[in-house]
C-alpha cells in the first residue's frame, strides 16, 4: 500500500495567515471594481440627470460632493461586504476572508469598524500595512484595531482535483481506466 | 588331637563333610522355588474378584457420565463461562501457526459464507470517514475516468484561471514571507493559522 502523495502548499495552507501577495491582489480588484461601479453609477446618474432636466451636467470625482459620495460608497463597498460575509469581490477572486482574531466569521459590526478604521492604515505612508509583511499573524493596523484577520479560504482540495483531472486529461497514458491501481494508505495521518 | 579331615567335620572349605538333610532339601528346592513364586495362587485368587468390580465401576461411570450430561444445560454452563477470561489464557497466534488456513479455506463455501453475512451489521460497524481519509483521492482521479467527469463538470476556463491566480498568489506569499522571516532573524514563526 502506498501512502497518500503531498498535497501543494497551497492546498494545506488553506485557513492559515493570507500573505501580502494575495490581500495586495485583492484590494487590486477590490479598488478597480468599487472604483469601476461608482463611474458607472456616475455616468448613470449624469445621464439621468440630462433626460430629466435637458442640461448636459458632467460630474467628476474632483467635485467636493462626488468626492465625499465616492468616499462614503467607498465605505459601503468594503463595510458591507466584510460584515455581511467576510470578503469582498476581490477577496472571493483571490480566495481570502476575513475572520475574527480567534478564527471565528467576522461579526458584521466588526466588518463596519474595519471599514471604518481602513484608511488609518493608509496615514504615514502606508505604514498600517507593513504589519501584513513583517507580523507574525500578518495583521494590518485596520486589522488589530477590529480585532480581525485575514486567512485563505477557497476549496484548494477541488483545485487540486481539477488540476489532477486536467493533467490526466493531457497524459493519455495517466487517464487510462485500470492502468494502476487506486490504494489506500494504511496511515490515516499519511 | 582330632583330625580335621575326619567324618563328619568340616573340610578344609568349612563346608560339612556330611551336610543335614534340611539343608540337601534346601539345595534342591532353591532351583524350584526360584522359578515359582509361591504367592501366585493368592494373587490369581485376588484377580478373580478384582477383574469384574473393575469392569462393574467401569459400566457404573459410564451411566454416571452419560445422566449427567444428559442433565446439562450446556447453554447454561457456557452462559456462566467468562469467555473472554478464557481467551486471555489462549496463545492464538500458536494456534494459528498449527493451522493450514490454505487446507481451511480450500474447504470454505465463500459464496454460502457471503450469503449469511448480515452486510447492514457489518458496514454499520465501518468507519466510512476513516476510509476515506486512507483512500489515495489522487490516484483515483488519476486512474479512473472519474478525473475526465470533474475536468469536464467543473473545469471551465474561469476556474482553471482562479485555481492558477490562487494557487501562484499562495505561492508568492509564502516566498516573501520566507524571506521576510530571515531578514528579521526570526527562528521561530508565528502561528500559521488563528485560534
Amino acid at each position: 500500500m502506498s501512502g497518500r502523495r503531498h498535497a501543494p502548499d497551497w492546498v494545506t495552507s488553506q485557513g492559515h495567515y493570507a500573505g501580502s501577495v494575495s490581500r495586495f491582489l485583492a484590494f487590486i480588484i477590490d479598488a478597480a471594481v468599487s472604483a469601476g461601479l461608482f463611474s458607472l453609477g456616475l455616468a448613470a446618474a449624469n445621464l439621468v440627470w440630462q433626460v430629466v432636466t435637458g442640461h448636459s451636467v458632467h460630474w467628476t470625482r474632483a467635485n467636493i460632493a462626488v468626492a465625499i459620495i465616492f468616499v462614503l460608497w467607498e465605505f459601503f463597498y468594503f463595510g458591507y461586504s466584510w460584515a455581511a460575509s467576510g470578503r469582498t469581490f476581490g477577496m472571493a477572486v483571490l480566495g481570502v476572508r476575513v475572520v475574527r482574531a480567534d478564527g471565528a466569521a467576522l461579526d458584521p459590526w466588526r466588518g463596519v469598524v474595519r471599514a471604518l478604521v481602513f484608511p488609518l492604515s493608509f496615514l504615514l505612508f502606508c505604514l498600517g500595512f507593513l504589519g501584513i509583511l513583517v507580523q507574525r499573524e500578518h495583521r494590518a493596523l485596520h486589522d488589530l484595531i477590529a480585532g480581525s484577520c485575514v486567512v485563505y479560504a477557497w476549496d484548494a482540495r477541488a483545485a487540486r482535483l481539477r488540476f489532477l483531472a486536467r493533467d490526466a486529461e493531457v497524459s493519455p497514458n495517466a487517464s487510462a481506466p485500470g492502468s494502476a491501481p487506486v490504494t489506500i494508505s494504511a496511515d490515516p495521518s499519511a | 588331637m582330632a583330625d580335621e579331615r575326619s567324618p563328619g567335620g568340616p573340610d578344609w572349605h568349612g563346608f560339612p563333610r556330611y551336610p543335614p538333610p534340611w539343608m540337601i532339601l534346601s539345595l534342591l528346592a532353591s532351583p524350584i522355588l526360584g522359578a515359582v513364586d509361591p504367592r501366585d495362587r493368592l494373587r490369581n485368587a485376588g484377580k478373580r474378584f478384582t477383574d469384574p468390580a473393575e469392569a462393574l465401576a467401569q459400566r457404573v461411570a459410564e451411566r454416571v457420565i452419560d445422566l449427567v450430561v444428559e442433565v446439562l444445560d450446556v447453554n447454561a454452563l457456557m452462559r456462566r463461562l467468562d469467555l473472554n477470561a478464557v481467551l486471555a489464557r489462549v496463545d492464538v497466534n500458536e494456534v494459528l501457526g498449527r493451522v493450514d488456513v490454505k487446507t481451511l479455506l480450500d474447504q470454505v463455501d465463500v459464496n454460502d459464507l457471503m450469503s449469511r453475512l448480515d452486510l447492514d451489521a457489518l458496514m454499520a460497524r465501518v468507519d466510512v470517514n476513516d476510509l476515506v481519509q486512507r483512500l489515495d483521492i489522487d490516484g483515483l482521479v488519476e486512474q479512473t475516468d472519474l478525473g475526465a467527469v470533474i475536468a469536464r463538470s467543473s473545469g471551465g476556463v474561469a476556474a482553471e484561471a482562479l485555481d492558477s491566480a490562487r494557487s501562484q498568489a499562495v505561492g508568492m506569499d509564502q516566498f516573501i514571507d520566507r524571506w521576510v522571516q530571515r531578514a528579521l532573524r526570526r527562528n521561530h514563526p508565528g502561528p500559521a493559522a488563528p485560534g
